[in-house]
């Protein structure tokens, strides 16, 4: 063991073993990326800039019932309703400051209409605080550049649960069986 | 020649008192140290907090329960998980219902991914600190996978905001588990490189042995809890002795030191980043089927695809998001391990749907407070050992 110590200290062996790393990973790909040039691509599901669905006639689907306002934990969601004809209720004016949310997606949970959801865009900085207010009109037009066509229809399917099948147990749950399975077919 | 020995004849040696921090790149945040110095040793050395003091603790009582879990993000932002298993669990205590088994589970594993992304995380920065560069690199490319497949599981990276009181957001899928395993299976290799790098270094050796050392019953005095305190040879973890989610149907070990120096703390933590990689394959083989949210309709939200189907659904939709749960009046502790030490949730219930009083127990902020003990009396160079070494995040500590 003392002899060990020894030569370690004469030949600098550990020193000569980091170093033989560091050369060996200087030959592996590099895991950085030129951000701004190659875009980093995101997870289906990313909880990013906020968009109010419409339906298939292309009407909002917010009825202003408020409870996504209610339940934002940072309080960032303005909504003022007035009275039309037949007293139904019209939502005037849907606000989100965009500056204050915390991207929790918690309006998307309290949502009983799947009327509000975050978008996969997270690239949205400028250099005043008057674009990052989103007014009704901004996040409509938010559900059509990023939710066109079979998107939007998919995205509460499959992204923004709690949906009933997390109440009991289902088919096709993940199972460390299955990742076993696929293993064996990789070999 | 005379002008010298004049000067030696009335040349006055003072202490000096400088400010170190909250700027300081090596306090990890906005710590601010004021240091008394003679020369290059430490005379006296005082912590000042509050430099990120957001009230998160009045912030908590002013929102239900429910809708308080994103403030837990912020406390420990490295390890935002840790936070919300611990919060959901004080809760879950309080209101006297249990998440499903499949859902513990989950909880076990993503709250061993976060201790794992915060260990690397201490691991970089503290050797960056103390002067080496590339484990710093690497601990980086690791966490990156974590961060990734945290993505996948809620579509965040850092304020996670996962799991949920009475259970977790949403199933794990498939291809998460996949990936997670390959993950799982590559990680002690990554480990060993960066003990390769480490560990028998001589420099290393010479900077963190005998450094910043505190005895085991002097550590217990001090309220030191988690890695800290186990570098000096306590053999204490919230997960083995009071075991919650699905902590008491793994196996792991709980590392402890010998000689409550710097080095052996950073061998306990090292050790735990292996074991806490054990208990994630060990969850992952033993995930049962079945449902990730509690059938407690008083206190968790009803599936989404069922509100507007079904009457009553709507009315506890409605009834939770705007006045919250009817909540049991009482008092509840409930401690959970996190990767700095003993995370303590503290509830008041006065019966309505907010608590009455949310006090945090913070790791970091009784270990912001022994740095004195451990700094004063050594040099100036190993003040920055002895902040890397108890791992102290500052948005815990000033809450």
């Amino acid at each position: 063991m003392r002899a060990g110590k020894f030569i370690q200290t004469i030949f600098f062996t550990e020193i000569i073993k980091g170093m033989a790393l560091t050369l060996r990973t200087l030959f592996t790909p590099p895991v950085t990326r030129r951000y701004p040039k190659v875009k980093r691509p995101v997870k289906p599901g990313f909880r990013g800039l906020h968009a109010l669905a419409k339906n298939e006639e292309g009407k909002m689907k917010c009825v202003g019932c408020g409870l996504c306002g209610a339940y934002c934990p940072s309080q960032c969601i303005y909504i003022y309703t007035s009275e039309g004809e037949d007293h139904k209720k019209i939502v005037d004016r849907y606000e989100i400051e965009v500056l204050r949310c915390v991207y929790c997606g918690f309006c998307v949970e309290a949502c009983p209409f799947g009327a509000i959801t975050l978008s996969e865009h997270y690239e949205y900085s400028d250099y005043s605080r008057e674009p990052l207010y989103m007014t009704k009109d901004k996040l409509l037009a938010n559900w059509d550049r990023y939710f066109a066509g079979e998107k939007g229809l998919r995205y509460f399917r499959d992204f923004w649960r709690p949906k009933a099948e997390n109440f009991s147990a289902y088919e096709g749950q993940a199972m460390f069986d299955k990742v076993k399975a696929r293993r064996k077919e990789q070999k | 020649m005379e002008d010298i020995e004049q000067t030696e004849k009335t040349f006055e040696t003072k202490e000096l008192t400088i400010s170190m921090g909250p700027q300081h790149p090596a306090t990890h945040g906005v710590l601010r140290l004021l240091l008394t110095l003679a020369g290059e040793n430490v005379v006296k050395c005082t912590p000042y907090v509050g430099y990120l003091h957001r009230g998160i603790e009045k912030l908590g009582e002013n929102r239900t329960y429910l809708a308080a879990l994103p403030l837990t993000d912020r406390l420990d932002y490295i390890s935002s998980m840790n936070n919300n298993v611990g919060y959901v669990n004080a809760v879950e205590k309080l209101f006297g219902i249990e998440a499903p088994e499949r859902a513990k589970f989950i909880r076990t594993i993503v709250a061993e991914m976060g201790r794992i992304s915060s260990h690397i995380i201490w691991l970089g920065t503290h050797v960056l600190d103390i002067g080496a560069t590339t484990p710093f690199l690497y601990a980086f490319r690791e966490r990156e996978v974590i961060m990734d497949l945290f993505e996948m599981l809620c579509g965040a990276r850092l304020t996670v905001s996962y799991p949920r009181i009475g259970g977790v957001r949403n199933d794990i899928s498939q291809e998460f588990l996949d990936e997670l395993y390959d993950f799982v299976l590559d990680f002690p290799s990554k480990m060993d490189d960066y003990e390769t790098l480490v560990t028998e270094n001589r420099i290393w050796k010479d900077r963190t042995v005998g450094i910043g050392v505190i005895s085991a019953e002097e550590a217990i005095n001090w309220g030191l809890t988690g890695g800290t305190l186990r570098g000096s040879g306590v053999d204490y973890d919230v997960r083995k002795y009071a075991p919650y989610d699905a902590y008491d149907k793994v196996e792991f070990d709980v590392p402890v030191g010998t000689n409550g120096d710097c080095y052996d703390r950073y061998l306990v933590r090292m050790e735990e980043m292996r074991q806490a990689n054990r208990i994630i394959r060990q969850c992952i083989e033993k995930l049962p089927a079945g449902p990730v949210m509690a059938d407690a309709p008083k206190f968790t939200l009803p599936p989404k695809d069922m509100v507007l189907k079904d009457m009553e659904h709507l009315i506890h939709q409605f009834i939770l998001i705007t006045k919250g749960p009817t909540v049991p009046e009482g008092e509840v502790y409930m401690g959970t391990e996190v990767p700095k030490g003993e995370l303590g949730f503290y509830f008041v219930s006065d019966g309505s749907g907010r608590p009455y009083r949310m006090r945090v127990r913070a790791p970091s902020y009784v270990h912001a407070s022994v740095l004195p003990r451990l700094c004063e009396g050594g040099m100036i160079a190993d003040v920055i050992a002895n902040i890397g070494t108890i791992d102290i995040v500052l948005g815990e500590c000033d809450r």
